[in-house]
């Protein structure tokens, strides 16, 4: 078991090493190996695993940690000075003096470095087979990026180098080790953002730099304030042991901070947004399917803590709002990546709201919508790689024609968003399981719990008003071109879409088996509560909730089949007829409704930070 | 055995009823202008007549598009009849929806377009209302079933009767009458997603209206369900207001009618939702 932990750890280094040194072949070739290798590893730890796994690494791990921090701040320090950043520099410089303070107070013995439980290898799954396919299609992507070789090289090195990251920091339990891997995720934020060195790039790097370093900023306080107080070392399972201690909250409160800022949760998506920038198997990969997925993770972590906390209830309302507004901020948007990044704030925000609310239902409403975003949105991410290489499309208007000239593609995107929205695909169970045990939330704490039901109504409608948009530029065509013809892509973009497709086909056909046998036990051992499945009649009963499992199995075969087969039916012996256009005889271009929603967006930041002030205060209270 | 019965006649027969509902609807509002109006039986001439036409299409997926809209619909409707979940009704209700906006889209033709776009909006002014209206009624009965409602001890009509008028303000939205019915808007976009179907594609869509009719005023049925008579009664109301409304009114924009939504049916539903969960509660 030691063995397959740190083989996580360290084979994607060891890959992140050798691809830089390795012809292009053979890199290829270890880097489609070892992405299968890791999924077959998490996917072993997964049904291995029952109880949580506790094992510390030597002593000089500690030093190791320590230092690696030190130099990273330095590195964050060089950027600050070389790009003539203040804002970069003085976080820098806090978090400089915060660490060399917490050095000189961190009591020398650690029990346990590390702690692998269900939920950890819950993310392990995700991380790791979500991390390979989108390694094998960067491939691919990369060798069209107009770059020299050894960038090339780089950008495959960095990316391994991140799964390795993602890895440990879902499996660490001291939380210095944990803000050193925070930070080190936040670097590979900066540096891909920044890969193409235009200068947008930079500018939108230093951006989520700086954002991002105060969640780390705020991991410190927490740490502080956990051995300021006495409450011993500084790790979670600690801070989960003493969670009804008075004065708890600060350090609960700091790191949902370090979780709502990696989330992007307003006003912090600026940098989000701005990270569309990146190439685009990055933009798959750490912001939307797994690095913003720390946000949730530290969440569920700190559900059984938080849960009934004032600290809870202002993140509840906090990612209600923001669960609309950064709907509404999408309806303003025509590119394609930028309408994904503001839908993965909108339903990040909706996970850390489940987290939060901390029931058995809500949680596994959490660990399903993270799940499935994840994979959906990768698959909706590569897409839009696909488009952009092989279409040159980069704006949802530009996609009228898609469905002629590539229809696998416009067919593969339509299910994307469906799978966010509609039953029965996971994103909607996720919402569907919020509103009905946010339902129950409402007896206990009456008022946020209304409010936050009319958040979801109110953002899911818009939502829906959105994928609706472009889902009807995907599928519009004319009556001309009566044949389907798939495209041919090149073989590693059908592949990694192919693979990600019948992921998602098989996870929602064996919903109430993942169910009872995946989603459950993690949420069961989070909370450390039983939680019952049990059939009974149509429906399988989870806990208090019962999911209606034959409406929703009738409603799988109808969607996806509808979906396909109007791609390819072609009904015979009828007359084709030309569109209705009053007798006009001139071309129409169509295109869809916006909303100038964008003068909201600076209120929008100004409630947010109100937000993050409230969380700050009530915890202190 | 007779608890499942007569839901599944109801189902089977929904499109007749659907069909005899809208043929009453002519008749009443042909009255209300002092017409004589067309025979009850009207809409299933209309049917037996579009069958006979020659049949044309635009292209097969936006006729097949159109064709599934009518058969998700139905589903639905047997879901909310036999008792189910309300939160998943009202999704599903919205997948029948979104294939007709996707059947929309799928053609360049400008009307159809411009009444799918429409549609999209409408299902942003009616949706949020119906599921706090559900929230409502769970937080009474203690299940989002619908058949919770029926072994419910009162009627929701007098526990909160805010969601009836909240209910009463968003079913023209829903079921496309004036003055919101800007998705169909004859006189300006000619029908709206309608336009394109023709013949015996157009059946679908037309049949799926009526079904539209019957799932309408099953809502409005629950809100008196454990009263048939009460129940009834709120049907030929809810019935006539939206048939009166609907010939004494003007259509609004699409604007107004969001403004409308969200400003005055939400806010209802969410103060109701507030009483129930504040000062009704067990």
């Amino acid at each position: 078991m030691y063995a397959l932990i740190i083989s996580l750890f360290i084979l994607p280094v060891a890959v992140s090493v050798l691809v830089l040194i390795l012809p292009k072949n053979l890199s290829r070739i270890l880097v489609i190996a070892s992405a299968a290798i890791l999924s077959v590893i998490s996917f072993y730890l997964l049904v291995s695993i029952e109880e949580p796994f506790h094992f510390g690494v030597s002593h000089y791990m500690n030093e190791v940690v320590s230092v690696a921090d030190i130099l990273l701040l330095l590195y964050f320090g060089s950027v600050a000075i070389r790009k003539k950043s203040w804002l970069v520099g003085l976080l820098t410089v806090l978090q400089f003096g915060a660490l060399l303070y917490l050095l000189k107070i961190i009591p020398e013995e650690y029990q346990a470095q590390f702690t692998v439980d269900k939920l950890s290898v819950f993310m392990f799954l995700l991380i790791n087979v979500i991390s390979g396919i989108i390694s094998i299609f960067s491939l691919q992507y990369i060798d069209g990026e107009d770059c020299s070789a050894f960038r090339k090289k780089y950008f495959l090195s960095i990316l391994f180098w991140f799964i390795a990251v993602m890895n440990i920091i879902v499996s660490s339990d001291n939380m210095e080790c944990f803000f050193l891997f925070f930070e080190l995720t936040t670097l590979a934020s900066f540096l891909f953002i920044g890969f193409r060195k235009d200068e947008i790039s930079g500018k939108n790097a230093l951006t989520a730099l700086w954002m991002n370093q105060i969640g780390g900023l705020a991991i410190l306080g927490a740490i502080f304030f956990i051995i300021h107080n006495g409450y011993g070392t500084a790790t979670f399972s600690n801070l989960l042991a003493h969670s009804s201690v008075p004065g708890i909250l600060l350090p609960l409160a700091l790191l949902c901070v370090a979780a709502l800022v990696k989330g992007a949760q307003m006003p912090f998506s600026k940098w989000l947004l701005g990270a569309m920038v990146a190439p685009t198997p990055v933009s798959a990969l750490l912001h939307s399917s797994t690095m913003v997925k720390i946000a949730p993770f530290i969440i569920l972590r700190l559900s059984p803590a938080l849960k009934g906390t004032p600290v809870a209830s202002v993140v509840i309302a906090m990612t209600g709002f923001v669960f609309v507004a950064a709907a509404i901020g999408a309806l303003s948007q025509d590119n394609f990546k930028r309408i994904l990044a503001h839908s993965t704030i909108a339903l990040l925000a909706l996970m850390i709201m489940m987290a939060a609310v901390g029931t058995p239902v809500t949680i596994i409403a959490a660990l399903t919508l993270v799940f499935f975003h994840g994979l959906s949105k990768c698959m909706l991410f590569l897409n839009a790689g696909i488009l952009e290489r092989i279409f040159h499309f980069k704006q949802t208007s530009d996609m009228d024609k898609l469905a002629e000239t590539g229809p696998f593609t416009s067919l593969v995107i339509s299910i994307g968003f469906m799978s966010l929205l509609l039953p029965p695909f996971g994103a909607f169970m996720g919402k569907w399981f919020g509103i009905e045990s946010l339902g129950v939330l409402a007896i206990n704490q009456k008022m946020l719990g209304a409010f936050v039901i009319v958040a979801i109504a109110c953002g899911g409608a818009i939502l829906s008003l959105l994928y609706f948009k472009v889902l009807g530029l995907l599928i519009a065509r004319t009556g001309d071109h009566d044949g389907v013809k798939f495209e041919k892509t090149k073989p590693l973009y059908s592949a990694t879409i192919s693979i990600l497709l019948g992921l998602i086909i098989l996870s929602v056909l064996s919903y109430p088996f993942l169910m009872s046998h995946y989603f459950v036990p993690v949420a069961s051992q989070t909370l450390s509560l039983p939680i019952e499945v049990t059939i009974y009649g149509w429906k399988l009963h989870v806990g208090a909730m019962a999911l209606p499992v034959v409406p929703l199995l009738i409603a799988f075969l109808l969607l996806p089949i509808t979906i396909i087969t109007a791609t390819f039916i072609r009904f015979k012996n009828v007359d084709r007829v030309k569109e209705y256009a009053c007798g006009e005889k001139t071309n129409y271009s169509f295109s869809s409704f916006y909303f100038a929603t964008d003068r909201a967006t600076p209120y929008f930041s100004v409630i947010g930070i109100l937000f993050f002030i409230t969380l700050i205060v009530v915890s202190i209270l | 055995m007779k608890d499942i019965l007569i839901p599944v006649l109801l189902i089977l027969l929904a499109p007749a009823i659907g069909g005899l509902v809208y043929g009453f609807e002519r008749i009443v509002k042909a009255r209300m202008q002092r017409r004589t109006g067309p025979p009850l039986l009207q809409p299933f001439y209309d049917f037996l007549k579009l069958a006979d036409k020659r049949k044309m299409i635009v292209h097969s997926t936006h006729a097949f598009l159109g064709i599934m809209h009518f058969v998700s619909l139905w589903f639905a409707l047997a879901v909310l009849l036999l008792g189910g979940d309300l939160i998943l009704v009202i999704f599903l209700h919205l997948l029948s929806t979104s294939l007709l906006i996707l059947a929309g889209y799928s053609t360049r033709s400008i009307f159809s377009h411009l009444g799918a776009n429409r549609t999209a909006i409408s299902i942003l002014c009616y949706e949020p209302v119906l599921i706090l209206i559900a929230v409502s009624a769970f937080m009474l009965t203690g299940s989002f079933d619908t058949s919770s409602i029926f072994n419910y001890g009162a009627s929701l009509l007098f526990k909160m009767p805010l969601a009836f008028v909240a209910l009463l303000m968003v079913l023209p939205i829903k079921l496309k009458k004036s003055p919101f019915d800007i998705a169909e808007g004859h006189q300006e976009i000619t029908g709206g997603v309608e336009l394109e179907f023709s013949g015996i594609f157009y059946e679908a869509i037309y049949i799926a209206k009526w079904l539209d009719c019957v799932f309408c005023y099953t809502l409005a049925y629950l809100f008196g369900a454990n009263d048939p008579l009460l129940g009834m009664g709120l049907v030929l109301f809810v019935f006539l207001f939206i048939n009166g409304l609907d010939n004494s009114s003007a259509r609004v924009n699409y604007k107004q009618m969001l403004k409308f939504s969200l400003v005055v049916a939400l806010p209802i539903a969410f103060i109701n939702l507030l009483i129930t969960i504040l000062f009704l509660q067990l």
